[in-house]
């Protein structure tokens, strides 16, 4: 029989069942729509957190407290990074342009009768345009500022607009940890930076943060959280991350372990994509199960419509068809469910994705290699899957199905 | 004349040795072209098992049939389904129409599996249809027509494919008399133009109206060509 006769057949006796095609496609449409959403929506992750090490400019380094080695050993991170590190980068290293150490601690910040949480981040005039962060109105920290321990604070752009609203906080008294500090500046909007939202942060000298604030914990010195490097230029930056790792070797007196980790955007952006590549393969992985759920939700209904349909092959069979062509027709039963439920849950993926990208920041997109994969796989599964209940029909003995009745 | 059907020691065994079943043993029969017979017999006599050996839906343990000169136990799978096809028109008790076809595509399906082309398979159906008196009934379904019709519908199915033997199972068993009458006189009509036509009955009022009976017992012909006249006192002897 020619194969354009047993697809219109195909076709005849699928739609004869609308209501069974249509709940024997589900599982296909749903493993095939979550395979595309969850694809697109990890590479949207993985675009995103690029983007953000992007944005922050290819000459930009971290020095971050413990080695890649000890971090994953203990919870809390030797504090060990000190102001004075920060202060022998930028003088001994020449292939630094700024150095802006930061010390962080989460506090209560109020203005007259309004209060809110915010990140207190304590820091250098270099972290302006180490981090390419200006302020839109007044000033940022001055080296003044840093050397008198002044109490003075630049707000972040949500930050302002939670404690003043419409009015001008320039000039204004706000409390930290009830001290007073006097607002000399309001910082541009930046957005978030991997999910922390840089404008709600008040900005404040890195001395007056140590000294009135976080209280000097290390025994090293003048405790920071972080330090933020900037390279002269783009290709000073093998140099520079090499030049620091081996002034901090001495500093530290270090023999064996590193006790910190200096990390470049290329860093950063190695280890987002490897993170990113994870989460992705497995949120495919998982949508590939549901897939897989769906071929067995195909094989199950094709072997309970072979038992309900055996007076039908055996007919066809008293008729003139061979076992080949009984075979023939419930595999491609098989394959134009799973493939039609495929195309349908490729749709409602795009669609899904397409809704991803809408509300939330990941600029989730439909892979094309996702679509086709889900596709290929969906009709091979209705394959293989085809395959049991089909052989199970044309093995059917045409005398027993005749006399099922 | 053309023999159309010939067994030669057929016998067929059910079952492994402990639970063996006979179900025909050591049976010949002839049936030439041109013939309407009755195959009866009480149940269990083995004329369910011929019809199926006949109709090559199922191969003699022992012994030769050939069909249409062809020896039908040499065949593999792929040539029976062939032989069905081309050479054998089934009409059984329960019609066996497919449900979400028309009358036509149900015609049509036996020519699908000879592939015969789309025109000339509506070409054909409607002719058997017409030939069965559904001329104006080409596009319902089976449950839009009645016992007799749907029956008739399945006749045309069996003489589509011009076969050399028209094999009926309890024909009639589904319908009431006066179809019944209806449908044997197709049977009859067609038999009277020519195609052989073997029917597997138990009623004797049905196989009164074919022209030779052949009688069934313990998986073996006993009355291999009774006249239908003389059918009363076999079947009293029978009880």
């Amino acid at each position: 029989m020619e194969i354009l006769e047993s697809v219109k057949m195909a076709v005849k006796t699928l739609t004869a069942n609308k209501m069974r095609s249509t709940l024997t496609m589900l599982g296909i449409i749903i493993g095939n729509a979550s395979v595309i959403t969850m694809v697109g929506v990890g590479q949207g992750a993985q675009r995103y957190a690029s983007d953000q090490f992007e944005s922050l400019g290819p000459n930009v380094l971290f020095v971050i407290p413990g080695s890649s080695e000890s971090r994953n050993r203990t919870l809390d991170a030797p504090r060990t990074l000190t102001l004075e590190d920060a202060k022998a980068i930028a003088t001994q290293v020449p292939t630094v342009s700024g150095v802006a150490p930061q010390l962080q601690t989460q506090q209560a910040v109020v203005y007259s009768n309004r209060s809110t949480s915010a990140l207190i981040l304590g820091t250098t005039p270099d972290f302006s345009p180490v981090r390419t962060f200006d302020v839109a109105k007044g000033r940022f920290i001055s080296d003044l500022d840093v050397q008198r321990g002044t109490r003075s604070v630049a707000l972040g752009a949500d930050l302002a607009k939670s404690l003043f609203g419409t009015s001008d906080p320039l000039g204004q008294t706000i409390r930290i940890k009830n001290i007073s500090f006097q607002v000399i500046g309001i910082m541009e909007a930046k957005g978030a930076f991997l999910g922390n939202n840089q404008d709600d942060v008040a900005y404040i000298p890195l001395s007056t943060m140590s000294d009135q604030i976080t209280g000097n914990t290390s025994p090293y010195g003048t405790e920071v959280t972080f330090i933020s490097i900037a390279a002269r230029d783009e290709n000073s930056v093998g140099a520079a991350q090499f030049q620091i790792t081996n002034l901090l070797r001495l500093r530290h007196k270090i023999v064996t372990d590193d006790d910190f980790t200096v990390r470049t955007q290329k860093d950063a952006l190695e280890v987002v994509g490897n993170v990113a590549g994870a989460l992705t393969i497995m949120l495919a992985a998982i949508a590939g199960i549901s897939l897989f759920v769906g071929g067995i939700g195909i094989m199950n209904i094709m072997l309970v419509s072979v038992r309900e349909r055996t007076q039908e092959i055996g007919l066809r069979k008293a008729i003139g068809a061979s076992q080949d062509d009984i075979l023939v027709q419930f595999i491609i039963e098989a394959i134009i469910l799973a493939a039609l439920g495929g195309a349908v849950g490729t749709l409602i993926g795009v669609g899904g994705v397409t809704l991803v990208s809408m509300v939330s920041p990941l600029k989730a997109g439909v892979s094309p290699a996702a679509v086709m994969i889900a596709v290929g796989v969906s009709s091979g599964i209705g394959l293989f899957f085809g395959v049991v209940p089909a052989r199970q029909a044309a093995k059917l003995d045409p005398i027993v199905a005749l006399r099922s009745a | 004349m053309k023999t159309i059907i010939r067994f030669e020691h057929v016998s067929k065994v059910y079952g492994s040795e402990n639970t063996e079943v006979r179900a025909l043993s050591d049976v010949n029969l002839t049936v030439e072209a041109g013939e309407y017979c009755a195959i009866m017999g009480p149940s269990g006599s083995g004329k369910s098992t011929a019809m199926n050996v006949i109709g090559c839906l199922d191969r003699p343990t022992s012994g030769s049939y050939y069909l249409d000169g062809v020896d039908v136990a040499q065949l593999n799978d792929h040539e029976l389904a062939h032989i069905r096809n081309r050479k054998i028109g089934f009409v059984f008790q329960q019609f066996h129409l497919l449900p979400q076809l028309s009358a036509m595509e149900n015609v049509m399906l036996p020519m699908v599996y000879a592939g015969i082309p789309l025109p000339q398979r509506q070409q054909r159906a409607t002719e058997a249809l017409t030939r069965v008196g559904l001329a104006n009934r080409l596009n319902n379904r089976p449950n839009q027509l009645s016992g007799g019709q749907q029956q008739r519908v399945a006749i045309a199915r069996a003489i589509v494919n011009q076969p050399v033997l028209l094999l009926a199972d309890e024909p009639t068993g589904a319908l009431d008399s006066h179809t019944t009458q209806e449908v044997m006189a197709i049977f009859a009509e067609l038999n009277a133009s020519g195609i052989t036509v073997v029917m597997v009955t138990h009623e004797s009022e049905v196989a009164r109206l074919t022209r030779r009976v052949v009688w069934f017992r313990d998986g073996q012909v006993i009355h291999p060509n009774l006249s239908p006249t003389d059918l009363a006192q076999v079947t009293v002897a029978a009880v």
